[in-house]
């Protein structure tokens, strides 16, 4: 993974701005990624209803940029060609706003990697969203956002809300607000299969039963003692019995030496991605052994041949950029 | 009735959650098993186990028949309850207002005793009526599986969980909850509460005064691996709790929740330093004129001057007779707990 070093952004801050030329304007927008879920599952209520659901683990060095330069032609270029789903945003957000008409040139500059469990393609959305809003003069809010945003991706993660939600990510609304910005976590960033992508939209969702649901009821009841109090700990054991549920649907490599790590140094837990190759092992920061306890588990780690790891914090972390680790 | 109204009766069941020691908070239910009702029913239909035609069937003595009736009553379902003496007249006229028929066996099986009576009744029913649906909440897994909300909400309350207090008689609540809290906390505690002569941790099948825990039958909601201690508790000890927990808690249950209060103040005393959550299944109101009518303790050799402080440990389930007594079971299969003592 090669992420540049970026300064320290304000956590899940927006930054839109435009600039006028000609008749239409510049739009730009910023949308921060994410390492994997803290937590993901599904919930059912007493009709039998069952929603989807996550809540992201920030990261703050991951960005996407989009700037929207308008033309007097309609039809829209993307660079790369590639972002094709970042296009679908752009169009969606102009019809949505009156201005169908609306054509330019759409660039998407990134250090998100695709296809690893980043929310790539959610920045990439909400970046292109928010950009062709400044674009056409108008402003979104989070939830109309993330309305578009399903309705250009199929399924979004959480990354166009500034606090910490229980998001679902197919109807694109959100379940839980708790009122509070995502807690400071040291993290260390593990992607399992550097080889392998997953296509977010090709993967078929996990098929969980009855028991894992339920289950579920139990960690979101959990989520809302852990973030209104604070109790990484807590924090650590959901994200912990969210993956392993998950992990009987998408499986990670080496995933159990993983989270043998988790109690052999007596780390808060481990997240995994939902989509892609990514797991954390999430750490206190408030640990005064915490320099010796990353030492410990990044031999560990090289010791299990894990090569491609990362070191950052979830957010409020000051001068802590995302850096590549060295075995 | 909507499944919105349903979702907002069904949250006027849930425990409230009472502190009644500095480390020690009871979930003090309503109707608990309305909780195992509401989710048996809705995962029968959604399975496509329980259509409206069904004719849902069930043997009970009393609680379980009351969340039943509420919910067939809710949803338009069919509801029968095979039941015994212990379903008494004015529960029977609330089940039978609820829509549901009420049949009680006459007399005790020789052997499994009345849940036995029952159960032949139960399956006599289902032989004749095509559209009959078994709830079984004995060894129908959802059972234990309903209690998840249950667990989410003691969480969200308390945070960390050291030990969870509960009666077994089906093992839905106890093992149900412990399941689902020990998802986060796998060094949770499980104590588990019963009474002599119940055949669930070993003791031989025998006439119980003490009502609403204890078992003649092995029910499968029963995981023997998932409990560190078991208890067995007097029906004389169980109501002089009841008492008292009423007495300094103002509290009124049933005599299930005071032999989980006796055994729980206990354990939270003597673990100071131990969050410990203990169910209370049953409300006071059912047995009102037993236990909490001197008298009636008197003339049936019921009357406790004095609550035991600690329990007798024994090691093994044959020695536990006469008083609160105590085995280690150290979530052990039954076989190699109670083998390891014939």
């Amino acid at each position: 993974m090669s992420v540049p070093q970026t300064s320290a952004a304000p956590a899940r801050a927006r930054e839109v701005s435009f600039e006028q030329r000609e008749t239409r304007r510049v739009g730009r927008a910023v949308c921060y990624g994410h390492h994997g879920e803290l937590f993901q599952g599904q919930i059912e209520d007493m009709s039998g209803r069952r929603r989807r659901c996550l809540v992201s683990l920030p990261c703050v060095s991951l960005k996407t940029e989009v700037v929207i330069r308008p033309a007097r032609a309609s039809g829209w270029r993307v660079m790369p060609p590639h972002k094709i789903k970042a296009q679908r945003a752009v169009e969606l957000t102009a019809a949505v706003l009156g201005a169908p008409d609306l054509g330019g040139t759409i660039a998407v500059s990134s250090n998100i990697a695709e296809g690893k469990g980043y929310g790539s393609s959610t920045t990439d959305c909400v970046a292109a969203i928010r950009a062709t809003a400044s674009a056409v003069g108008q402003q979104l809010s989070d939830s109309q956002v993330a309305d578009l945003c399903v309705r250009a991706e199929t399924a979004s993660d959480n990354v166009m809300f500034d606090g910490v939600v229980l998001f679902a990510q197919r109807e694109g609304v959100v379940l839980e607000d708790y009122r509070r910005s995502f807690p400071q976590l040291e993290v260390i960033g593990i992607d399992t299969d550097p080889t392998r992508v997953v296509d977010t939209l090709v993967y078929p969702p996990a098929a969980y039963q009855w028991h894992h649901i339920q289950t579920f009821t139990t960690l979101v009841g959990a989520l809302r003692r852990a973030f209104a109090s604070g109790d990484l700990r807590l924090l650590g054991r959901i994200a912990t019995a969210s993956a392993i549920v998950n992990d009987e649907f998408l499986p990670k490599p080496m995933f159990s030496e993983i989270l043998a790590l988790v109690s052999a140094h007596a780390l808060l837990g481990v997240a995994a991605a939902h989509s892609g190759t990514l797991v954390s092992l999430l750490l206190d920061p408030r640990d005064p052994a915490l320099p010796r306890t990353i030492d410990a588990v990044l031999r560990a780690l090289h010791a299990l041949g894990i090569t491609e790891v990362s070191r950052f914090r979830t957010t409020h972390g000051g001068p802590m950029p995302m850096t590549r680790v060295a075995p | 009735m909507t499944s919105h109204k349903a979702a907002a009766l069904m949250a006027s069941f849930r425990p409230h959650l009472i502190p009644l020691e500095r480390n020690l908070t009871a979930a003090v239910f309503p109707l608990m098993k309305i909780i195992p009702a509401e989710f048996c029913v809705r995962q029968a239909r959604a399975e496509g186990a329980l259509t409206p035609d069904s004719l849902v069937i069930e043997s009970s003595s009393g609680t379980m028949a009351l969340g039943l009736a509420i919910v067939c009553n809710w949803y338009g379902l069919k509801l029968t309850i095979v039941s015994d003496y212990a379903c008494d007249d004015a529960l029977c006229r609330r089940l039978r207002d609820l829509g549901a028929t009420v049949e009680r066996v006459p007399a005790a099986a020789a052997v499994g005793g009345y849940q036995r009576a029952r159960l032949d009744r139960l399956h006599e029913i289902a032989a004749t009526e095509r559209r009959a649906w078994w709830v079984n909440q004995y060894h129908n897994v959802c059972n234990a599986g309903a209690y998840s909300g249950v667990a989410a909400q003691i969480v969200e309350a308390l945070g960390h969980v050291d030990c969870l207090v509960g009666a077994v008689g089906s093992g839905g609540s106890a093992c149900g909850t412990a399941k689902f809290l020990r998802v986060l906390f796998p060094d949770m505690r499980l104590v588990a509460v019963d009474t002599f002569n119940s055949v669930l941790f070993g003791q031989p099948d025998g006439p119980r005064t003490l009502r609403g825990l204890g078992n003649s039958l092995m029910p499968g909601n029963l995981d023997h691996r998932m409990i560190d201690e078991v208890h067995w508790v007097t029906a004389a000890e169980a109501y002089a709790a009841t008492r008292d927990l009423h007495r300094r808690s103002s509290l009124f249950r049933g005599g299930t929740s005071g032999a989980v209060w006796l055994v729980a103040r206990h354990w939270a005393a003597a673990h100071p330093d131990a969050t410990v959550v203990c169910l209370f299944a049953d409300d006071g109101t059912r047995q009102a004129h037993e236990i909490y009518d001197d008298a009636y303790l008197t003339e049936h050799g019921l009357w406790l001057d004095r609550l035991p402080a600690q329990p007798l440990i024994v090691n093994g389930p044959e020695a536990a007779a006469g008083s609160w007594s105590m085995f280690a079971w150290n979530r052990r299969t039954y076989d190699a707990a109670v083998a390891q003592h014939a």
